[in-house]
């Protein structure tokens, strides 16, 4: 198997500067995981433009959101423990046996389990990716446009089947997403599609704005609603040890842990919280023998802990070598390689090996700074969970002015953000999720593309997007996802009620 | 019973959404149908894919109108309030951003938000002051960000 790109990436993120903005995603990455309100799409939509207007080089900001990323999905877990409130919503599982083990006065020892897990869960994911990732390139090499656009369609069938109990919004959420896509000019008629006129319209509505208005604003305002913060800490964190007995007690539920997070991360939009649930849910269904769990069984912690990392590094699959992205928060990252004008797909290993390599490079790299952050400096961390909201939100706030500011030095964009903020705000109160718009707008342009090339190559005939192996394969898996879990409920519930 | 009379919480608040959501698709739609173009390379050209979401999202929102499904509670009172303040002193700082420059907008947003967020006149006011410094030296002089200095201060330099 060829690594090259990889040895290209190790040579890019070891570069002292790109290594500081390692370390400092790191440790940014753990903050946000740990504060309560903001996870990492937040964290990666505040800090993306600023990197932007920073004038990085994309590799350096890739490696910058890669770490806040990770991060987070460590730090998640210790709000999950010591708070009973998941930092995170990867982290929801993390407090079912996390808390009570707090509880128990064993934080500290419950802190180190779950930091080790999120290390092997995260480094299965980073070798899974590395491996996996070339093999689905070579594979898409062969994906003409007509494959393309049945991928979308696959991945939005994904995305409304598995994200979310309510489907029906979560697919309004994508169509909302790709109709705002729609705005701007359109390449090739060089016709103004809803652009009313309006000249900043025309390169269409701008990614930092509509992120940050649904990421940051809305979620200050949500956060007017919430009293969980800073107030009730579960004691101290106590002694920090590993005890061996424990690590080999969990060794198995990691294990299965990362693999599941490693699969759920790859399939197009599902994300950590999907990730945690599925494999919290098979560790209990495995191993709860004498109903410990969800009363601090060190099993329930390390499974979810794993998955969740996992679940981030097999999120970039899809993102790197197809251009979907695997998740919520790397369709973010996705608009921001967009903004450099990067489009991934298969041909980004051979092209820009740089970007690719060094992002998983910075992977391996993140993954073991973290492990050091997280297992001596945890009750540093912990610490900041007493940071009040009345200083957190309004340092979001700032930095979402700053941000939205700086890429366009127009405050008629700031009042944009504040515009699209409200509206996310109204659609969270009702129940959406503001991930499959995201998705659903960084994916809009290139299905569209996609779709009128294959009709251009097939003078029209509709019948070009059923006629390749791939294409129809994906069809069948569209289907099966889409129709899969309903089918699923349905036989269970016949059988219980003939039981 | 309180669950017969109300069998999903919300649902007129999503139902309201799911109308909206439909006379929304139909706009689109009729402005998507006619979209000018004089000539497209491709034989679909610019006007079928928005249609084709519209029809997506118009039946999408009649599924909507017919299963609600679930919301949350919206707030009320004292909550209301702070939830229309909150933008609202997002809306001051950048209306104030350009005249006044960034510290000071910075200053009335972040103590504002502060004083919503349960801080006591102090807190906030001494809060919204070291946010304000902190932001202005982290931006303006050690990532050397463009940001305003005010008009006002502007002039008066020049003056």
């Amino acid at each position: 198997m060829n690594l090259d790109y990889l040895w290209t990436g190790f040579a890019v993120a070891l570069t002292w500067q790109n290594l500081l903005i390692g370390l400092v995603g790191c440790f940014l990455g753990t903050i946000i995981g740990a504060l309560p309100a903001i996870g990492p799409i937040n964290g990666i939509a505040l800090l993306l433009p600023i990197a932007y207007t920073l004038g990085l080089p994309p590799e350096s900001t890739m490696i910058l959101l890669a770490a806040i990323y990770t991060g987070s999905e460590y730090g998640g877990r210790i709000s999950s423990i010591l708070l009973n409130v998941p930092g995170d919503a990867g982290a929801v599982m993390t407090a079912l046996d996390g808390n009570p083990l707090a509880r128990q006065g064993r934080a500290g020892e419950a802190l180190m389990i779950s930091g080790l897990s999120s290390f092997v869960g995260g480094i299965i994911g980073v070798v899974g990716l590395t491996l996996f990732a070339p093999f689905l390139a070579s594979l898409a090499i062969g994906f003409g446009p007509a494959e393309y656009f049945v991928l979308m369609v696959f991945a939005f069938a994904t995305l409304g089947s598995m994200v979310g109990s309510q489907p029906v919004k979560t697919l309004l959420g994508c169509v909302l997403g790709l109709m705002l896509a729609t705005v701007g000019l359109d390449p090739t008629s060089g016709a103004y599609r809803f652009t009313f006129d309006s000249p900043e319209l025309g390169d269409g509505i701008d990614f930092v704005v509509l992120v940050i208005g649904l990421f940051s604003i809305s979620e200050a305002m949500l956060m007017l609603e919430s009293h969980a913060t800073g107030t009730s800490i579960v004691g101290k964190v106590g002694r920090t040890f590993v005890r061996w007995k424990d690590v080999v007690f969990t060794t198995g539920a990691t294990l299965r842990g990362s693999i599941i997070g490693f699969v759920v991360g790859v399939l197009p939009g599902t994300g950590a919280s999907v990730a945690s649930a599925v494999s919290y849910t098979l560790e209990k269904r495995v191993s709860d023998r004498d109903g410990t769990f969800g009363k601090g069984d060190m099993r329930g912690l390390a499974s979810p802990e794993a998955a969740n990392n996992s679940c981030a590094a097999g999120a970039f699959v899809p993102m790197l070598t197809l251009g979907v992205p695997g998740s919520g928060t790397t369709a973010v990252m996705l608009g921001a390689l967009m903004l450099y004008n990067i489009q991934p797909g298969p041909q980004l290993f051979a092209e820009r090996p740089e970007i690719v390599g060094g992002l998983i490079a910075s992977l391996y790299i993140g993954n073991v700074l973290l492990l050091l952050l997280n297992i001596p400096f945890v009750g540093i961390f912990s610490r900041l969970l007493l940071l009040p909201n009345w200083i957190l939100v309004p340092g979001i706030l700032v930095l979402s002015v700053v941000g939205v500011y700086s890429t366009h030095a127009s405050v008629e964009a700031v009042l944009l953000m504040l515009g699209v903020g409200c509206i996310g705000w109204l659609l969270r109160k009702l129940g959406f999720d503001m991930a499959p718009i995201i998705l659903g707008f960084v994916l809009g342009k290139v299905m569209e593309v996609n779709l009128r090339n294959a009709l251009a190559i097939s003078g029209g005939e509709l019948g070009i997007l059923f006629q390749s192996h791939i294409s129809i394969i994906l069809w069948v898996l569209a289907a099966l996802v889409a129709v899969g879990p309903w089918a699923l409920q349905l036989w269970s519930r016949r059988r219980r009620s003939r039981a | 019973m309180d669950a017969n009379q109300r069998p999903f919480p919300g649902s007129l608040s999503n139902r309201i959404a799911a109308l909206a959501l439909l006379a929304f698709s139909l706009i689109y739609g009729f402005a998507g149908s006619r979209i000018d173009y004089a000539f497209s390379s491709d034989p679909l050209g610019p006007r079928v894919f928005p249609v084709l979401l519209a029809a997506v999202l118009g039946l999408l929102s009649l599924i909507y109108l017919f299963v609600p499904g679930r919301s949350e509670s919206w707030p009320q009172g004292t909550v209301l309030m702070r939830c229309i303040a909150l933008p609202a002193l997002v809306l001051i700082a950048a209306l104030l951003f350009e005249p006044i420059g960034f510290a000071g907008a910075m200053f009335v947003m972040t103590a504002g938000v502060g004083r919503i967020f349960g801080a006591s006149w102090r807190a906030s006011l001494i809060g919204g002051l070291v946010q304000a410094a902190f932001w202005y030296l982290v931006f303006g002089y050690l990532l050397d960000v463009y940001l305003p200095v005010g008009e006002l201060f502007a002039a008066s330099r020049r003056g």
